[in-house]
This record gives C-alpha cells, sequence and structure tokens, in this order.
C-alpha cells in the first residue's frame, strides 16, 4: 500500500519541504510513498533529498502539467 | 498477455503523442503572435523591438531551465541543494568575462576616473544592505524572486501574480521614501568599480576566483548534506524509427527540463549581448515606474526622486508621460516568452494555492521585494546578477545580504508549512 501526498496547488518551495517530512514520517514497514505535483522544479529537487533518505525516485508524466514522483525505499538503506 | 499489454503502451504513446502535438500547434501559435509583435513593433520603433526580442529569449530560457534566482539561495539553506547556485555561478561567470571585455573598451584609459556609462556601477552603502536583506527575506517568502515570478506568472501561477501586485506596492513606498534615502546615504556612497584598483584582467580574475570559491563552497554545503543524485526523468520509450527519434528530440528540447548549466550559460550570454546592445538586464526600475503612474493616476503623485539621472542599474525610471518605453517590451517579452515556453511543454496550468496563507505570503514577500529592491537600486538581476559582472562592489555586498536574508527567510516559511 503506498501512501500518497498531494501538493497540487503548492508554492515553491513546499512541494519539497513537505515531501521530505513525509518521508521522514514513513514508517519501517511503508515502502512507498507517491507525490502528486504540478511544480516542474519538484522534479529536479525531489530526486536528491529522496535519496538521500534511502528512497528511489520514478517519476510519472500524468499529463496536464502534473506529474506522479514514486518515491520507493532501496533494499539497503542506511 | 502480451498483447493487451503492448496495446494498452501503444495506447498511452498515441494519447501522449496527440498531446505533444496539441502542445505543439499551441505553441507554434504564440510564437506566431510573437514574432507578429515583433515585426509591428519594429516600425514603431526598432530599440522597442530588439527589447522585445531579448525579453521572448529571457523568458522562454527561465521557464525551460526552471530557472530561480531564490531558489539558488534557498535551496542551499533549506535542502542543502546546490543545483540552481551552480547554474547562477556560471551565468554569472560568463557575464562577468563579456562585461569586461565591453567596459575595457568603453574605459580604455582607468586613470580618467571615469566609470562605464551603462554598466550597474550603483553607490554601495546601508541601503544596498537593507535592501538586499528585505529582498533575500522576501523572495523565499513569495516562493520566487522578481524574475522567477515573472516566469511563474507566464506558466499560470496565480500566486506570482499576487507576488507581482505585492512588488508594485513594495516598489511604490521605496518610491515615496527614495528622497530620504538619496540624502541619508545613496548620496553619499562610494561607488567602487573594481578594475580602478586593480586593472581590467586583475578585476575580472578576481571575480573568476570569487566566483570559484563560492562554488567550491557550494559543493562542500552539498557534500555535508548528503549524495547529490541527478535530476530523475521519466521512463523513455523505445524508439522505434526517425520519427521516434525526432520526437524524442523534440521532447529534450521543448518539453523536458534544460540542464541548469545551459540555461545559467544562455542567461549569461543574453546579459553580454543586451548589455552591448544597450544596458544591462534589469527591470525593477521600469516597474517602478508603473507603480508611480498608477498611483499617480489614482492621485497619489510620488515625489520626483532625486539623483536618478545619474545614476544606471535599476533607479526609478521618471513618468515622462510615456505609456511605453523598451523596458516595457522587455518585461512584455519575457512573459510571453515563458508562456509561449511552457504551452509547448504543455507546463502552462492555472495554478491557485491550495492554502489561504500562501497569497499572504506571496503578497507580503513582494512587498519585501519591492521596497529592498527600490531602495537597492535592482533586484536579483539588476542589484546582483548585472552587478557583479559590473565588477562593482555594491554586487558583492548585494548577494551575502541577499544569502543572509534568504537563510532567514527560511526559517520563516518552516514555520508556515
Amino acid at each position: 500500500m503506498a501512501k500518497t501526498l498531494d501538493v497540487r496547488g503548492e508554492i515553491c518551495p513546499y512541494p519539497m519541504m513537505r515531501t521530505v517530512s513525509e518521508l521522514k514520517k514513513l514508517t519501517a514497514g511503508e515502502q512507498t510513498l507517491e507525490v502528486v505535483t504540478d511544480h516542474a522544479p519538484a522534479l529536479d529537487t525531489i530526486p536528491t533529498q529522496a535519496a538521500r533518505l534511502g528512497f528511489a525516485t520514478a517519476i510519472e508524466e500524468v499529463g496536464g502539467s502534473e506529474w506522479r514522483l514514486v518515491l520507493t525505499r532501496k533494499e539497503n538503506a542506511s | 498477455m502480451a498483447t493487451n499489454a503492448a496495446h494498452v503502451q501503444a495506447g498511452l504513446t498515441s494519447a501522449r503523442n496527440a498531446g505533444a502535438t496539441r502542445d505543439a500547434l499551441r505553441a507554434i501559435a504564440a510564437w506566431s503572435v510573437a514574432g507578429l509583435v515583433l515585426l509591428l513593433v519594429y516600425r514603431i520603433d526598432t530599440q522597442f523591438a530588439r527589447f522585445w526580442a531579448f525579453g521572448l529569449a529571457f523568458g522562454l530560457v527561465l521557464q525551460r531551465g526552471r530557472f530561480c534566482f531564490a531558489s539558488a539561495f534557498r535551496d542551499l539553506f533549506l535542502l542543502g541543494h546546490g543545483r540552481n547556485m551552480k547554474g547562477v555561478l556560471l551565468g554569472l561567470a560568463i557575464a562577468s568575462i563579456g562585461f569586461a571585455i565591453v567596459m575595457a573598451r568603453q574605459v580604455p584609459f582607468l586613470d580618467s576616473g571615469f566609470l562605464p556609462p551603462t554598466a550597474n556601477v550603483l553607490p554601495v552603502g546601508m541601503h544596498t544592505v537593507l535592501g538586499a536583506l528585505l529582498f533575500g527575506v522576501g523572495m523565499v517568502v513569495a516562493g520566487g524572486c522578481v524574475s522567477g515570478s515573472l516566469y511563474r506568472m507566464g506558466e499560470g501561477y496565480a500566486a506570482s501574480w499576487v507576488a507581482f501586485g505585492g512588488l508594485m506596492v513594495g516598489l511604490l513606498a521605496a518610491r515615496f521614501n527614495w528622497n530620504w534615502w538619496w540624502e541619508t546615504s545613496i548620496s553619499r556612497s562610494p561607488l567602487i568599480w573594481l578594475p580602478n584598483s586593480l586593472g581590467h584582467a586583475g578585476a575580472l580574475v578576481v571575480t573568476l576566483l570569487a566566483l570559484g570559491a563560492v562554488f567550491v563552497a557550494v559543493l562542500w554545503i552539498e557534500r555535508r548534506a548528503g549524495m547529490v543524485v541527478p535530476a530523475a526523468r521519466p521512463a523513455d520509450e523505445m524508439s522505434n524509427s526517425v520519427a521516434d527519434d525526432l520526437r524524442s528530440l523534440g521532447r529534450t528540447v521543448f518539453v523536458r527540463g534544460w540542464p541548469i548549466l545551459i540555461a545559467g550559460a544562455a542567461l549569461g550570454g543574453l546579459n553580454v549581448l543586451l548589455f552591448t546592445s544597450q544596458e544591462p538586464w534589469g527591470f525593477t526600475g521600469e516597474v517602478g515606474r508603473w507603480s508611480g503612474e498608477l498611483a499617480a493616476m489614482l492621485g497619489a503623485t510620488p515625489p520626483i526622486p532625486l539623483g536618478v539621472g545619474e545614476l544606471p542599474g535599476c533607479v526609478f525610471v521618471p513618468s515622462d508621460g510615456s505609456l511605453a518605453n523598451h523596458m516595457t517590451f522587455m518585461v512584455g517579452g519575457m512573459w510571453a516568452g515563458s508562456f509561449a515556453g511552457a504551452l509547448g511543454a504543455g507546463e502552462f496550468k492555472l495554478r491557485f494555492p491550495a492554502q489561504p496563507v500562501r497569497y499572504v505570503q506571496s503578497a507580503s514577500g513582494g512587498v519585501l521585494m519591492g521596497y529592498g529592491s527600490g531602495i537597492a537600486m535592482g533586484c536579483t538581476i539588476g542589484a546582483f546578477f548585472s552587478s557583479i559582472p559590473s565588477l562593482a562592489i555594491n554586487g558583492w555586498v548585494f548577494a551575502v545580504f541577499l544569502g543572509v536574508g534568504a537563510w532567514i527567510g527560511t526559517l520563516i516559511i518552516r514555520r508556515i508549512a
């Protein structure tokens, strides 16, 4: 089961900030966070923030200037 | 089963291609209108047309590069992420080299005491410090600086329109206070142009070394925060034909974000071209003129600003009754260029903030930016991106306190998440 975070409509830098705080709140059993955003700069910053917390990022273009970022916990996260 | 998956994939691909075609047509329409405006304006005034063209170029590069000076500073403190700052530094380096060459031709004999006539060499004093601090706080709270807000206005961000409104209010307030600032600080402050003490080449070398030192500091900040991974991209499908290859190329240029270093280099290069053509990039003086004209229409004419005739940069442009000048076309071009770029990328979308507090942030951040850029005679462009390449000390002083203000701003926005 993936948790979802919808940050559409948020101004800079809240899509990134809120993603980071949600990732930090995930329990050990929660492997995936799906972030839905309409803010293009988030595509450049979230992958690094996610990687530092041990998550890999996959991006899907939903269309209409919206993206779904699927952040999955990496197997050997520190 | 495999056939079903292939069908679904084909369906998604053709839907995506249809969307891309629609976006391309919209963009072509927008660019055609922009081109028509260029031709029409050229007949009225070639300078206006030139600035419209520059505006289009700046707006397009900002939008395609997702380039924001505010996030360059903010993300260093907030996220330990230096991507945008690296782009800014490269743009500054390229512009410095170009500006230095032009200025060496403008002022060949340094003991004459002349300053380059159009470079952004501005009096540096308390107004620079306070202006930069206010601007730094404001740009982080508002979610974007002036150029960032301008390009996001073209993408459909309602919050950026609100920030722009705040900017106009802040600039108007600074206009009403300008004469006090002129008398107390600006008229008494020195103009320090590095070539006067270091020579043309020496000033450029010192500037580039300083930019290099900042670059190393950015790398250190990033390493301290952890690893850095490249921006992820949506998975590309297999290219099976020349048509697919062309579509993929089209996506890279018109849809996917540009690498930040390319955008930064392009902005630096465009600034050199603009400076060679007329003057460095900068527009808060012009927006301040709009505020003054609007206020005058409502019966509250601001006082005539002292000293502005002698100063370059984004000092307040006094009202001369004209509706538009070359800078008006620059700003208009930036909106049009980012709008057309966003259309082509399918990134134009009317975006309204999810929470009402964001409107307050955008407005108040805008006011701070307006007042700060009013007294500092420029924003992240005029007082920073065009001042450092002008080899002027005011650019560095502005940059330092901009950073301090941005850091304070990050403390504030963390609280109102």
